[in-house]
């Protein structure tokens, strides 16, 4: 692992921004799987997630676009993508939110940003966010029930449609 | 009552309603009130509030959210009214029949509320003025039948 | 007899307000289809508006208090009509119907309306009506006073001709009659320009119609109105449309003159107002409340002041353009 981890690093190009920003987070980066000149992706230790956040923030030009999730075999993939604004770069670092809890912590009290995309991730994919300060129903209708994760590849997108929504009641009494 | 269905022919008020579309349908909507198609010389006018209309322009595909929101409207539009299902969403949810988020669609969803409702079909992607303005006329045939 | 007759005079008032007032509203909305390149609607447009809506249902919203929702728009058609009756009445007969201090009457009935739409849309219980109320409450204590200041304007100088101070409808009409309408004077100018953009608030037209503000607050004040009220409401409007520029030449445009020559001057006049309504309705947009209130406050009643001194100045010293 960290024969891989120096060997891609030692392949850092000219402008070596990516690189640079990357070797600043320290041992947080677990695996470097791409470092171009504008585009750099790594894997961080899901438990330091919060420590890598606020690093990232805390350099210079440096915004949180988005996040995003992917369901893979492991558990939920949680993608933070971060804009670094006048050199134009985006650095991606990925956290598994390990099955079957899929817990990890939440970066919403560091960067009000990531709260609502955390809410969403929370319905759409069942990733739980430690401390969150906030954690409601974002996207999906107030008849979904709990639990059911439409974005899951084990969700079949007709068969396992939960039932419609009721018909609101009609009111007690009418105009003549 | 000849002079009742005189005056709501001559006199139609259109509220539109979007459960959910992509804006398509609701620009060539808003397309109808200018001077190369002018629905106002039929007397046809937007009006800000429900109470007001005589037509429901719904877009959309009727997504679960939307779904009892456009009931309520439904309920709130003084009868007779037409419902126009504007665009191949409103009419049979298009291409987004197999997501996860649909309700039961806009004419199934009317009919949950007032099971004779009066429900106009207008397809296309988007449907062209032309098309919109000859549905209209539909429904003004219909009224006289009433 | 005599009360069978004044109801008889009360009600061919208004029903004839009634047909000029749909009329006039044909004619605004032909005027802007034509400022807007379109072809408007027909003729008989504003009376299937109406018809249509006597014949929808009614429904009432469950937050609402039904008695002060549904009587509202009554009292406002009412009230319409009578300020319709006293003035028709002044115009063609102003030696006997006009009875004196009229025009007091008038400028009261005149603030029932308005009034009868703000109870109404408390009376809703919606939040987007009780929004528009409380804008319509700003824009009558923005216009009213403009609009008091230039009939005044009108008052002083039918005295200023007659040596009579007079506060009848009637007796402006005879003291124009004789000396010239009020309009032919720098205040007089000042006077009307103030009065026409308060009769553009008062009748909610674009740019001062944030009560009713369309796609804004969901029509504001009558957003819980359906079928009959909403009737009795546009009826209410449209004989509004036909009140003001009546109420407006008979103050402060010589009224109707004698015969023929008279008569035709007077459509002329009215055609005018009617058309300078709708032209000011369809080339501005419409003005933010707090914008509406500083436009009336610091430049028309600065204006309508200045006017009603300029008029006391040509009084006092008998300059007859002032």
């Amino acid at each position: 692992m960290a024969d891989v981890t120096t060997t891609q690093q030692a392949q850092v190009p000219l402008t070596g921004v990516v690189g640079e920003r990357l070797r600043a987070l320290g041992d947080a980066v677990v695996a470097v799987e791409r470092c171009d000149e504008r585009r750099g992706m790594a894997r961080i230790d899901p438990d330091r997630v919060v420590e890598v956040a606020r690093k990232m923030f805390a350099m210079p030009g440096t915004r949180l676009a988005t996040c995003t999730g992917l369901d893979v075999r492991d558990g939920v993939d949680v993608l933070y993508h971060w804009a670094v604004e006048p050199e134009g770069l985006v650095i991606t670092l990925k956290a598994l939110a390990a099955g079957p809890e899929l817990e990890i912590d939440s970066i919403a009290n560091e960067l009000p940003a990531a709260n609502w995309i955390e809410r969403e991730m929370h319905d759409l994919l069942g990733a739980n966010f430690r401390n969150h300060p906030d954690m409601r129903r974002l996207i999906l209708d107030d008849s979904w029930p709990e639990g059911v994760y439409p974005l899951r590849k084990s969700f079949d997108q007709v068969a396992d449609r939960p039932p419609p929504p009721p018909v609101p009641p009609a009111p007690e009494e009418d105009l003549p | 009552m000849a002079l009742v269905n005189w005056a709501l022919r001559k006199s139609l008020w259109v509220y539109h309603v979007n459960t959910g579309a992509c804006n398509n349908c609701d620009i060539e909507l808003l397309d109808l009130l200018t001077p190369r198609f002018d629905i106002e010389r039929f007397g046809m006018m937007l009006v800000g509030s429900p109470r007001h209309a005589d037509v429901l322009a719904v877009t959309g595909v009727c997504t679960r959210q939307a779904q009892p929101r456009l009931q309520e409207v439904y309920r709130q539009t003084p009868k007779p009214c037409i419902v126009m299902a504007v665009g191949s969403c409103a009419g049979a949810q298009g291409i987004f029949t197999e997501a996860y988020h649909m309700g039961v669609g806009v004419d199934n969803a009317i009919r949950a509320v007032d099971a004779s409702a009066i429900i106009a079909y207008v397809p296309g992607c988007p449907p062209k003025p032309e098309a919109m303005i000859a549905c209209a006329v539909k429904a003004m045939e219909l009224i006289k039948t009433l | 007899m005599h009360v069978m007759g004044t109801i008889g005079i009360y009600v061919v008032a208004a029903v004839g307000t009634l047909a000029l007032g749909l009329l006039a509203k044909w004619y605004d909305r032909k005027v802007t289809a034509m400022v807007q390149y379109r072809k408007g609607p027909p003729v008989y447009q504003p009376l299937a508006d109406v018809l249509k809506l006597f014949c929808k249902e009614t429904l009432m919203p469950s937050t609402a208090r039904g008695t002060g929702f549904l009587i509202a728009p009554a009292v406002g058609l009412a009230s319409a009509g009578l300020v319709a009756a006293i003035l028709w009445a002044a115009l063609v007969r102003p030696g006997v119907s006009s009875f004196p201090a009229d025009l007091i009457v008038v400028i009261y009935l005149l603030l029932i309306p308005p009034i009868a739409t703000i109870l109404g849309a408390s009376a809703s219980g919606n939040p987007h009506a009780s929004l528009g109320a409380s804008r319509e409450m700003k824009l009558i204590l923005s216009y009213e006073l403009p609009f008091l200041l230039a009939l005044l304007v009108g008052v002083i100088h039918a005295a200023g001709a007659g040596g009579v101070w007079s506060l009848s409808l009637g007796g402006l009409a005879e003291a124009q009659a004789e000396a010239g309408s009020t309009l032919y004077s720098v205040s007089g100018v000042l006077a009307m320009i103030s009065a026409v953009l308060a009769v553009q608030a008062k009748l909610g037209q674009v740019p001062f119609d944030q009560a009713e503000a369309e796609c804004e607050i969901m029509s504001g004040v009558y957003v819980e109105y359906s079928g009959t009220p909403l009737a009795l409401i546009l009826m209410t409007r449209a004989m509004l449309l036909a009140v003001m520029p009546l109420l407006l030449i008979l103050a402060l445009w010589g009224g109707l003159g004698g015969g023929l020559p008279g008569a035709l001057a007077f459509a002329g006049k009215y055609l005018l107002l009617v058309t300078l309504v709708t032209l000011i309705r369809n080339t501005n947009p419409r003005l933010r409340i707090d914008q509406t209130m500083k436009f009336f406050w610091l430049g028309l009643t600065p204006a309508a002041v200045l006017a009603v001194v300029l008029a006391v100045i040509g009084r006092t010293w008998t300059i007859t353009w002032l």
